[in-house]
């Protein structure tokens, strides 16, 4: 069973905005996604329909095969799937960051010594030293309330994580931060993470598989690598591959691979390009 | 975006695209709100309160507003409705000089459940006014309406900025609760004190964001030159840009004057000759008749 | 011919009241007018420090300890009032939803306008011309919080452009929003710079849309200015940028890296089309 079944999904807001369109997707355990698409496209309320924070109009989601439009599903969904909000400010309600941490281990109902050993390993996991336990969260870097915020989700022991916008408003070293965190939680502890995004060499760089919606469906989904071969049809949601990745398209006619997704990847493939045509060049001249 | 636009969205909820309300001066529609939250404060009788509120239904559906809007006031009325008679049932006043009657083996006193009705009808026609009001109005409608009758620039801007920080209030604190249920709250199985602990919980980020918030829009109106006594750089009065926009045109005066008309004629009658008041309700009568005595 | 400066930093350091640390220390800069710069740097480096010192919140509105002086067009900032400043320098702040104090569009155009004391019958021509250069002349009628990321952000360049200002402040005004409107934002940006009438700075993270139309790079880092040139030049230490945090255009740092190979020795491109063009002559040229 696929971890999150999304069917025939739709959201309509009251003003009449309709928000997702027939939304059908799956997302097996331990996948890196990335959900892309302009403003408006849908990506930010169907990742809040997949955590049961917005009630769908129509269709419906799974998680684990829980229904999370039921009534009384609340605890059993978060200790399946956590969403981290893009402005930690939102997500930071308690005055220590040790009971911030413990804040949904309480609400379900653990016992206290339980508690104490997932709010150390969760903190531990998301690097926020125990020195910092007492300290209030509002008053810690933006980076490290983001940990905390982190910290507090992974703490309920979720299998996936959903983080909106995680390096939006960071500079360079804070987002490969945050980034290379999440990607070590995927790697090594087996979580399944989805990240909605603007930023394209992010997700170049880090997501295996990229879904891109549209006007409220989805217009492509599939592996990164092959979603950026696809120009064309980003273009219709406003996004653009990463800058090497559209230098390589304009290069094909000279035999360059059209699915380059670093600039490290480009560099070799002009390598081996030239060299390739060294070596017909010396094999021509010799000959 | 893929929008079927039936509505545009406002602070309080949502106004129709299109409607004959707009070819009113926003100044027009302001009194059309003061006159139905007024008016009834003059009138007892309920048949002419429920009057009122057929004629803000009526125009409601005139003005092309989603009935459907309205459900979402429901609760409020019944709430309205079962607080007011609670009190009347538990609170009758002096039972010597009331008449007692037996419903479904209840004893019930007369007089203080007819003036609960009374006082009900009075409150949802004023509410009706509001209601009908922000169903058609956006906010810049009410500025320019305060700016027509001569707000000062300052009051109105602060009403503005009010506004402005109470939408962003509501906004962070849908936010914050959702970031609640994202770590498992349970508000359904949550005990009265833990409900009010919740509440103070709300405070923190809350208290936290506002203050974020303040600092910046105090930098902002730095950034745009705005000083505290809003005149502007040059001295002299300030221009009115907005307000010159819109003008009273001969239905605006139509509307108004007969708007007055009605207000002082019901004035004048209530004070003048004591006209409607509840004794001559049918109504009344009706419930006397209906509970036998 | 002698350059006029729009702004000119001398000596300046500043720190906040609360603050240990000194924001910014011994800062020198100079900005020639009609110029187009761009601001880089981690966070918390001291960009935004800087840019409230030009506009002059530093030391008009922020409490703290300053040395040195800040002079725009020639006039010291410290003695010079806030309508005025508003007129010469306007301020876009990076998040748009915090600088909205008006509940309709046109309103928030509007006000600053009506705040410097532009005559009512030159408002509309101006609240026209801003929000048409905008793209944002459709919205005039909606409330800001009904409006996209992006129009949020071209609504809060207009309401500044609209007060024509010397010198125009863009505080990273891309980050919070999505690929079509960063496009759009730079539009704006580059058809300002084509009117050649206004000084801009723009404090970016996202390099590689803005180095084409900078005429000169400038990298605060640790509350200092440790760098100032012509873009090409400023991303020839791609080692020295690298250090510092900042992330060049992946097509500057594409063939940099294939000049450290031997295999590139043009110049080095900043934008699309250069690179293209750089690419089809190293590759075609070697076919030959």
């Amino acid at each position: 069973m696929a971890l999150i079944e999304v069917e025939d999904l739709r959201f309509q807001y009251p003003d009449g905005t309709l928000a997702l369109d027939g939304v059908s997707l799956t997302i097996e355990r331990g996948e890196f996604v990335a959900l892309i698409g302009q403003n408006g496209s849908g990506k930010t309320t169907l990742s809040k329909c997949i955590c049961g924070l917005l009630r769908p109009t129509g269709g419906r989601v799974l998680v684990d095969g829980i229904d999370v439009a039921k009534r009384g599903v609340k605890r059993e969904l978060v200790r399946r799937i956590g969403y981290v909000f893009q402005n930690p400010d939102h997500q930071l309600f308690n005055s220590e960051v040790y009971d911030e941490i413990g804040y949904g281990p309480k609400n379900l109902g653990l016992p206290e010594r339980e508690r104490d050993a997932l709010i150390r390993e969760a903190a531990a996991v998301a690097g926020v030293h125990e020195s910092l336990f007492h300290e209030h969260p509002f008053f810690l870097p933006k980076g490290l309330r983001q940990r905390v915020a982190i910290a507090a989700t992974l703490a309920m022991r979720p299998q996936a994580i959903v983080v909106d916008e995680p390096t939006t408003g960071q500079d360079l070293r804070q987002s490969l931060e945050v980034m290379d965190f999440l990607s070590e939680l995927w790697r090594r502890q087996g979580h399944t993470i989805v990240i909605v995004t603007h930023e394209m060499p992010i997700v170049a760089a880090y997501a295996q598989r990229t879904i891109a919606l549209c006007q409220g469906r989805v217009l492509i989904d599939g592996p990164t690598r092959e979603v950026f071969t696809h120009a064309d049809l980003l273009a219709q949601t406003y996004v653009k591959p990463p800058q090497a990745t559209r230098l390589a398209q304009t290069w094909t006619a000279l035999g360059v691979r059209p699915d380059v997704l670093t600039v490290e990847e480009l560099v070799a493939e002009l390598e081996r390009v030239l060299a390739e045509r060294r070596g017909v060049g010396t094999r021509r001249a010799g000959s | 975006m893929p929008k079927a636009e039936i509505a545009k969205k406002t602070l309080l909820g949502v106004v129709p695209v299109d409607s004959p309300f707009y070819r009113f001066h926003p100044a027009t529609r302001l009194m059309l709100l003061v006159f139905l939250s007024v008016t009834p404060l003059f009138v007892d009788l309920p048949e002419i309160n429920l009057a009122l509120i057929a004629v803000a239904l009526f125009l409601l559906r005139w003005g092309k507003v989603q009935l459907g809007q309205i459900k979402r006031y429901l609760p409020l009325l019944f709430t309205v409705a079962l607080f007011m008679f609670t009190v009347a049932y538990l609170a009758p006043g002096d039972r010597a000089m009331l008449t007692p009657f037996k419903l479904l083996g209840l004893t019930f006193y007369l007089e203080p459940i007819w003036w609960a009705f009374v006082s009900y009808c009075r409150l949802i026609a004023m509410l009706f006014g509001a209601i009908l009001y922000f169903s058609t109005n956006r906010e810049r409608d009410l500025l320019v309406a305060l700016r027509t009758i001569r707000l000062p620039f300052a009051a109105s801007y602060v009403l503005a900025l009010s506004l402005r920080s109470a939408g962003m209030f509501m906004e962070d604190f849908a936010t914050i609760r959702e970031a609640q249920q994202a770590r498992g709250l349970d508000l359904e199985s949550m005990s009265i004190a833990d409900k009010v602990k919740l509440y103070t919980m709300y405070a923190v980020p809350l208290f936290a964001v506002a203050l974020r918030r303040a600092d910046e829009i105090s930098n902002a109106l730095f950034a745009r030159g705005y000083t505290l006594s809003a005149r502007p750089a040059t001295g002299g009065k300030r221009s009115d840009y907005l307000r010159k926009q819109y003008r009273l045109l001969a239905r605006d005066w139509v509307a108004i004057a007969a708007m007055g008309l009605v207000f002082g004629a019901v004035v004048a009658l209530r004070i003048g000759w004591g006209a409607f008041t509840d004794d001559a309700s049918l109504l009344k009568a009706l419930f006397r008749w209906g509970v036998g005595v | 011919m002698t350059v006029r400066w729009a702004v000119e930093v001398e000596d300046f350091s500043w720190r906040y009241q609360q603050a240990r640390e000194f924001a910014l220390r011994d800062v020198h800069l100079k900005i020639p007018e009609g110029s187009f710069t761009l601001v880089v740097g981690p966070n918390e480096s001291g960009k935004t420090t800087l840019m409230l010192a030009i506009k002059g919140l530093i030391p008009h509105s922020l409490p703290g300890t300053l040395r040195g002086t800040v002079r725009v067009f020639g006039q010291p900032v410290e003695h010079t009032s806030a309508p005025v400043l508003a007129k010469r320098v306007g301020y876009v702040f990076g998040d748009p939803e915090a600088q909205f104090t008006a509940l309709t569009v046109e309103e928030e155009i509007l006000f600053g306008l009506e705040n410097i004391g532009v005559p009512e019958e030159e408002i509309g021509e101006r609240i026209r011309w801003a929000s048409e250069l905008t793209m944002v002349a459709d919205l005039l009628d909606k409330p800001p919080y009904d409006i996209s990321g992006g129009q949020k952000q071209r609504v809060a360049i207009a309401s500044v452009l609209a007060m024509r200002p010397d010198i125009l402040i863009l505080d990273e005004p891309t980050s919070m929003i999505d690929p079509l409107g960063k496009d759009q934002v730079v539009q704006i940006c580059a058809e300002l710079k084509a009117t050649g009438s206004m000084t801009i700075i723009v404090v970016e993270h996202n390099v590689e849309a803005f180095a084409h139309l900078a005429d000169q790079v400038v990298l605060v880092y640790r509350g200092q200015v440790v760098r100032v040139a012509p873009p090409q030049e400023f991303f020839e230490d791609l080692a020295f940028v690298a250090q510092h945090e900042v992330s060049p255009p992946q097509v500057t740092t594409l063939f940099a890296l294939l000049r450290e190979r031997g295999l590139y020795n043009g110049a080095l491109p900043l934008t699309d089309e250069e690179g293209i063009a750089a690419g089809w002559q190293l590759l075609a040229g070697e076919g030959r």
